[in-house]
């Protein structure tokens, strides 16, 4: 956790003084003759510094505590990092590509069905045949389109993307 | 008070109509439902119903939305119990007990306690909202802007530090990073766009919803692809009906678990997940046989599920007087009352005194729902544990992003969804609680008006912020947490009382 948690921190600072530049930036309408104390940047500049801080204390604290913290095992999230990247790549490509670019219905088909086939085929515990996963990935893709479709602009009254 | 009793009894004969109890029927089973299944909150249960139906009445809306959020802090201790897997993050302290008890093969009176543990809880809740929610209201008309930015900050800084275990710094940094995310758009003075560069979508700043939706939804998506699969289920054999003596016996526990998970509730963003941690904490305290407490305590058990329950109606009072969310769900109510057009604060019992006892209402009908669902159906909603999460997880996703556009219908929505989603993962993956973040969204623009209308008022002078009374009572509160949670100060605390007391000096070095 200790490098995670330094490189954390060197981006809160990184955050927080990028923040405060700006908000220095933003207009003040001087021409308006407006109430200095109301200016836009003042609440941001605020945040940026305080978040800035906040880097700075938790810098502090990684490299103060950083040989005895250095022995921990890496988190638990390094059991499945092939699985975590396939969901992570699956769901964005639907959301950033298919949606909008494919009709609704045959986006969320092609990903329901794709989504199901890869997880379940990788899965350990898998106890049927590719054919059989394949096959009922396509009848849930058909279905959850075809319901999700249905249930959002009949019932709901919801435009779909 | 009276006339408070007049208004909730009124409450409940006009919407005691078929469809009132037709709506409670299924948004309760719908929330037992999403409680249940791991990795389906109460939030993005909440959060994907609020897209479902901003299109009904408001009326209608919102009491599907309570009966939904009622059920699935009841649903969440199913899987504690029978998987031990609690189902929201607030049914963690149930697991302890009721698994132990489920391994005896006592699961089904592990079920029946908490279906009385979360009846009663939501009953004390819903007494508690019905008596402080008018008093509040009418102590918040005397709040100005300096008391509503210090509530801003009091809120960021007390979820901070109660919902990041051992680490308040990561708590605070996640709320204050809420704060800044709710700067980006158009401020509320001038309409000067923040940190937009130029592009129109991000000028409308962004949006509630989608960035809720992201960090409780697709997070929790990611989170359980990357978790191993979770094995399905014991069946309860033995009676789900609890003995009302042995429910009697613990009336101590539950009303000492129902007034502290009500208080927890109301604590801006605090929440059910503390409500049952605290309750379950006194619980121990006050009990005669501690010694049980993680081995099948039916005490303990009792005051995990009536403490989180408790802390719905708690979150939801400071929701209708202050329109702050007093946890992460409420959040999500937060903004669908303001979708409806319901306006949230103090000024509530005047312009709608008797919305406040229609929520109220909404509260007992739901609590009577889980009451019948925990004890007649247990056995048909065991079957929603033998849904294959694979098949599950990829709807889920569909359903957020679904719901992400359905509200303003724009593709930007749902990448803000997808971004946020994204950057809560590795956010948590690295100990940042994610509540604050979210409530940081919400505060932000109270912060923001509130201490540049403060300033405008004093001309400049910080003083009212720091001697009006309640300003005073707020900003001490809030260093008091930041000295508490700072590293540096315990361990000149420590120290100190080392130099006092020489004894214990050995394990004073930390």
């Amino acid at each position: 956790m200790a490098r995670a948690d330094l490189t954390t921190s060197l981006i809160l600072i990184a955050l927080g003084v990028g923040v405060l530049a700006e908000s220095l930036r933003m207009p003040r309408f001087e021409n308006l003759g407006i109430n200095p104390y109301t200016v836009p940047g003042i609440v941001p500049g605020v945040l940026g510094v305080v978040l800035a801080l906040f880097g700075v204390i938790m810098l502090v604290r990684t490299l103060r505590t950083r040989g005895a913290a250095e022995a921990a095992p890496p988190p638990s999230a390094e059991a499945h990092p092939v699985r975590l990247a396939l969901a992570i790549a699956t769901t964005l490509g639907y959301g950033f590509v298919l949606v909008g670019w494919l009709p609704f219905r045959w986006a969320t088909f092609l990903f329901v069905t794709g989504f199901v086939v890869l997880f379940e085929s990788r899965s350990a515990q898998r106890r049927q045949s590719l054919t059989r996963i394949v096959a009922f990935a396509v009848l849930e893709g058909a279905v959850v389109a075809l319901a999700v479709g249905f249930v959002f602009e009949r019932i709901f009254l919801v435009r779909l993307p | 008070m009276f006339e408070g009793l007049t208004h909730f009894f009124g409450a409940i004969v006009t919407m005691a109509t078929w469809s009132t109890l037709f709506s409670v029927a299924w948004a309760t089973l719908l929330g037992i439902a999403v409680g249940m299944l791991p990795g389906l909150t109460a939030t993005l249960g909440l959060a994907l119903l609020t897209t479902l139906t901003f299109k009904l009445a408001a009326g209608d809306a919102i009491l599907i939305l309570i009966a939904m959020y009622v059920g699935a802090i009841y649903g969440g201790s199913r899987s504690a119990i029978l998987l031990n897997i609690p189902g929201t993050p607030a049914n963690a302290a149930t697991s302890l007990d009721g698994f132990p008890l489920a391994r005896r093969g006592l699961a089904g009176r592990a079920m029946g306690i908490s279906t009385a543990g979360s009846f009663l809880g939501t009953i004390i809740g819903m007494m508690a909202l019905a008596a402080f929610a008018p008093l509040l209201a009418e102590w918040a008309l005397s709040f100005q802007s300096y008391e509503f930015f210090w509530l801003a900050v009091f809120g960021v800084v007390v979820a901070g530090r109660l919902t990041a275990q051992g680490d308040p710094l990561k708590g605070w940094v996640s709320g204050f990073l809420g704060l800044l995310v709710a700067m980006v758009g158009q401020e509320a003075i001038y309409a000067y766009p923040r940190f937009a560069y130029g592009v129109t979508d991000l000028a409308g700043g962004f949006g509630l919803l989608p960035v809720l939706v992201g960090v409780f939804g697709f997070t929790e998506v990611l989170w359980v692809m990357k978790n191993p699969a979770y094995q399905a289920v014991k069946n309860a054999t033995d009676s789900v009906v609890p003995r009302l003596r042995e429910v009697f016996r613990h009336w101590v526990t539950i009303i000492r678990s129902g007034l502290t998970g009500t208080f927890m509730g109301l604590i801006p963003g605090v929440g059910e997940d503390m409500g049952s941690w605290v309750s379950y904490a006194l619980a121990r305290n006050f009990s005669r046989k501690p010694e049980e407490y993680g081995d099948g305590s039916i005490e303990g058990l009792m005051s995990a599920e009536t403490g989180n329950s408790a802390a719905v109606p708690g979150a939801i009072i400071p929701v209708l007087t202050l329109a702050v969310p007093g946890s992460a769900p409420a959040a999500v109510l937060l903004a669908a009352l303001f979708i409806h057009g319901v306006r949230p604060g103090p000024l509530i019992m005047i312009e709608n005194p008797t919305f406040v006892f229609e929520v109220v209402a909404m509260v007992f009908f739901a609590s009577l729902a889980i009451l019948i669902y925990g004890l007649a159906l247990t056995k048909p909603l065991l079957l929603i544990l033998r849904v294959p999460y694979l098949k599950l997880m990829p709807i889920i996703f569909v359903l957020c992003v679904v719901g992400a556009y359905a509200i303003t219908s724009r593709l930007f929505d749902v990448w803000v969804m997808l971004g946020f989603g994204v950057l809560g993962f590795f956010l948590r993956q690295l100990g940042f609680p994610m509540a604050p973040l979210v409530l940081g969204v919400v505060l932000g623009p109270i912060l923001d008006v509130n201490l540049r209308r403060g300033l405008v008022l004093s001309d400049g002078d910080l003083t009212p912020f720091f001697t009006r009374p309640i300003s005073a009572a707020l900003w001490i509160l809030i260093a008091i947490t930041f000295l508490l949670g700072s590293d540096w100060f315990v361990r000149r605390m420590r120290k100190l009382a080392d130099r006092v007391t020489p004894k214990s000096s050995e394990d004073g070095k930390g």
